[in-house]
């Protein structure tokens, strides 16, 4: 180096570099990250402090529950977050999956009371497993008519559900078969196999309907899992003997513990199943086995802690959230109020929003990424479309609530409010965020894997089915999930197409008259008797932000599970 | 697959110098392979049959004409290298005799390209079908995100060629030398594995269906040396079996490995198309003496 004496200069403590304009940026950037979070973390608490009131408690009873759950819970964390990070894993898992499961079974639960008896969905499963029978076998048979096949893939399970056409489509049927030389003489309807099952004279009893349809294919599903995961077949079939044994036991305990047969199924299934195949892993890895001590905490605390306070008589939060006012419909009274009908609503609005824009909406984006032409006149076309469902997606909710109100009401006659009508005008107004996010992730698989299946001699079809469509799923999964989180809270549409203002009943079907949650907070906004403004209101909004976060955290589930292979 | 092994009892073709014959312990079932399908087709015999044969071919894109006029035609199993500078429309070209230009929208073919006899720019030719017979390798190694076994099994599996699935998975590997290296992982990711080893994976991929002709675009470029030489020592092997064209900038690489030379210059233009050794050694153009000496800008 030189000998020079050292130049003071160039380390640029004379401040010549002037670092001023953007140390001010980066605190600007910060506190307006700050500000946002913070309004909406104030917000959340006041609702939510308005819904649970912890502060209505005694403070002996809030003392207890500190002691017995929070304290320890809260020591168990720092320990996993400081010392064992896998044991921490294991302890998300194992108090997430009964979570997850329990709302499963609350799910199923609500289908089985307001949906489908569960002889209908014992029904639907068997002719569906028939039709999927019927597939695969037309595969084996004949593995090269794709025609064939193709009609084969979609008619089996019309045909298994549906029947062939009713008596109306008379003329149809026999042109076709005088067309193909066939004389029938007279049409008869065929009936499906679901008809034919419905129709069953003998039915078994509901449980054993549930423990065939359901128990049973998912002990299976995890018998297989485990036997995979531990190459031995004995471990999956103690895994199918063990759910099944677990079944049958609640027919005896279930009564005792205040628990219907098709329930104890349900959490055999959901619960039980999942947990116990997950534990048994850990265990026999034996890593992370201290995690299992979170979950085995947190019960033990509520235990311990109920008892205490019921020995010294302390009195809990009179919260507005509770069982009765998620299990029971909305009243004149605000103690009495509920909101059960408006969920059910809300889900069953969902499930037409999911049928109706997933197919579609992912169908458009698929073509405009795929097919489009990018040049010529078609080209021009393509991108005047392009641009037009990017200002779809912003056009105001009211707009197509009238849209619905127009279509569906006016003009296809379907009975105003009803569910299948504001999931229809909702799905409309989602639609243009579900191919917006589909063309994002389409467009995010890198082009090199186009060209090595096109360089492989693959057909554009066979690109898009095996190497585009299972890397962009994710990123599909995530945008449409977070899409319906939005269309879950959207009031003004429901308003337009007049959505029950609050119903007594839970819907039947999906064309009887419902609220959703949205509609049914709406009105509670507008009661006289200011316990419903402040407590109901909060309760419905925490139950409906309850609903959105469990669908939001679907969406990272599945986002970190694709990236992590 | 026609007439194969021929390199391998005349390698005192004057083409391939350079190219040491090394044994291959894993060549044997190739060999069969090769017996029954040298007798089906004696013509070839007589001498190298030109299996691609471009005739004032021209590409544009767009406005922009990318080759001018190219008329040349590629022997049966052996080593064609394209090079010349960027721009020069050598990829373009590899990629006109599979008709992956097809895909550019701007993309215009004018004249004729034969492959066997026939004009893959004909109305009736199906670049589907065609893509089958010539397979591609690219510049950067691209595998699919699934497994290796699976990488390997796509072009068997979109033709429905399941049967002998596995086994017909393994040969691919082993001819494209990567079997030792992934025998025990062959349900792991294709991308845990090194860039030089995704693209042998790539050209097994490429191997699996058995085409006639395998293109690579700049197979080695984004390689290290090592890995390179792998790559290189492959394509000697593979040529025994399958015709190879090969674009490449390295001048050194092109000297090592290929049979004949084609020389691209700026414009799109074929300057000259020759035996290596003499494109190398006594070059005809003065132009392609001063790009292959250096001289050129």
């Amino acid at each position: 180096m030189a000998t020079t004496e050292p130049d003071a200069d160039w380390h640029g403590d004379d401040s010549s570099i002037s670092q001023l304009r953007g140390r001010a940026f980066e605190a600007t950037c910060l506190a307006a990250t700050a500000f946002g979070l913070v309004s909406v973390l104030l917000l959340l608490l006041f609702v939510a402090n308005d819904a649970f009131r912890p502060l209505s408690a005694d403070s002996g009873w809030l003392l207890t529950y500190a002691v017995t759950v929070v304290v320890p819970l809260a020591a168990l964390a720092v320990y996993y977050y400081r010392l064992d990070e896998p044991a921490g894993e294991v302890a998300y898992v194992t108090s997430g999956l009964p979570v997850v499961g329990v709302l499963l079974t609350g799910g199923f639960a609500v289908m089985f009371i307001e949906l489908l008896s569960i002889l209908e969905w014992f029904a639907l499963v068997t002719s569906l497993v028939a039709a999927g029978g019927l597939i695969v076998a037309h595969g084996r048979l004949r593995p090269n008519a794709a025609l064939e096949r193709l009609v084969v893939l979609f008619g089996a399970p019309i045909v298994t559900v549906l029947g062939t056409p009713p008596a109306q489509f008379n003329w149809l049927v026999t042109d076709l078969a005088a067309a193909l030389g066939v004389d029938f003489g007279l049409y008869h309807r065929v009936i499906s196999l679901r008809e034919v099952l419905l129709r069953l004279p003998y039915v078994p009893t509901n449980w054993l309907l549930l423990l065939g349809t359901l128990v049973a294919p998912l002990a299976v599903a995890g018998g297989v899992f485990v036997a995979r995961r531990c190459d031995s077949r004995r471990a999956g079939f103690a895994v199918v003997g063990a759910t099944l044994v677990g079944a049958l036991v609640g027919l005896v305990t279930g009564p005792a513990l205040g628990i219907g047969y098709g329930g104890w199924m349900l959490l055999v299934a959901f619960v039980a199943l999942p947990v116990g195949v997950y534990v048994e892993g850990v265990v026999r890895r034996r890593e992370g086995v201290r995690g299992l001590a979170f979950p085995v905490t947190a019960v033990l605390g509520v235990a311990v802690g109920s008892v205490v306070v019921d020995a010294a008589g302390l009195a809990g939060p009179d919260s507005w959230i509770d069982w009765g006012f998620l299990t029971s419909a909305t009243s004149r009274t605000a103690a009495d109020a509920g909101i059960y009908p408006a969920m059910v609503g809300s889900i069953m609005m969902i499930i037409v929003i999911v049928l109706a824009t997933f197919p579609v909406g992912v169908g458009a984006a698929i073509y405009l990424e795929e097919y489009a032409p990018s040049e010529g006149p078609m080209g021009k076309f393509v991108t005047l479309v392009e641009i037009n469902i990017g200002n779809l997606a912003g056009v105001p909710s009211v707009v197509y609530g009238l849209l619905g109100l127009a279509l569906f009401i006016r003009i296809v006659q379907w009975p105003q409010g009803s569910i299948v009508v504001a999931g229809l005008a909702v799905g409309l107004l989602i639609l243009p965020i579900v191919i917006i996010s589909a063309q994002e992730a389409i467009r995010s698989v890198p082009d090199s894997f186009r060209q090595a299946s096109y360089g492989m001699g693959a057909t554009r079809w066979q690109t898009i089915r095996q190497v585009v469509l299972p890397e962009a799923l994710p990123g599909i999964l995530t945008g449409t999930i977070l899409a319906l989180g939005r269309a879950i809270g959207e009031t003004a549409p429901l308003l337009m197409i007049g959505a029950a203002a609050s119903v007594r009943l839970a819907p039947n079907g999906f064309f009887d008259v419902a609220g959703m949650m949205p509609r049914q907070i709406y009105s509670w906004s507008s009661e006289l008797e200011p316990a419903f403004r402040h407590g109901v209101l909060a309760a419905g909004v925490i139950t409906l932000l309850a609903v959105l976060l469990v669908m939001n955290a679907t969406a990272i589930v599945i986002r970190n599970r694709y990236q992590r292979e | 697959m026609t007439q194969n092994e021929m390199t391998s009892d005349d390698s005192t073709d004057p083409a391939a110098v350079g190219t040491t014959a090394t044994p291959d312990p894993s060549g044997e079932p190739l060999v069969d392979q090769s017996i029954e399908v040298d007798g089906t087709d004696s013509s070839a015999q007589a001498g190298r049959e030109q299996v691609i044969e471009a005739r004032d071919l021209n590409v544009f894109y767009g406005d922009v004409q990318a080759l001018q006029d190219i008329t040349m035609s590629i022997p049966e199993n052996q080593v064609t290298a394209m090079i010349g500078p960027s721009g020069c429309g050598k990829s373009t070209f590899l990629r006109s005799i599979n008709r992956m230009n097809d895909l550019i929208d701007t993309a215009r073919v004018d004249g004729e390209l034969y492959f066997e006899g026939k004009n893959i720019y004909d109305d009736d030719v199906d670049p589907v079908a065609l893509r089958r017979r010539i397979g591609m390798v690219f510049q950067h190694p691209n595998p699919f995100p699934k497994s290796i076994y699976d990488n390997v099994a796509y072009g068997l599996r979109i033709q429905d060629e399941t049967e002998n699935l596995d086994q017909k998975v393994e040969t691919a590997l082993k001819r494209a030398a990567l079997w030792d290296e992934v025998e025990d992982q062959l349900d792991k990711s294709a991308l845990d594995l090194s860039g030089g080893q995704q693209q042998r994976l790539c050209i097994a991929r490429a191997i699996a269906v058995d085409p006639d002709v395998i293109l690579m675009d700049e197979p080695a470029s984004a390689l290290d040396p090592i890995a390179t030489s792998k790559i290189e020592d492959l394509i000697e092997e593979l040529a025994e079996e399958f015709t190879v064209v090969i674009v490449t900038h390295n001048m050194q690489q092109a000297a090592r490995i290929s049979d004949k030379t084609a020389v691209f210059l700026t414009g799109g233009e074929l300057v000259e198309f020759g035996d290596t050794q003499s494109i190398f050694e006594n070059p005809e153009h003065q132009r392609v003496e001063d790009y292959i000496t250096g001289k050129f800008g």
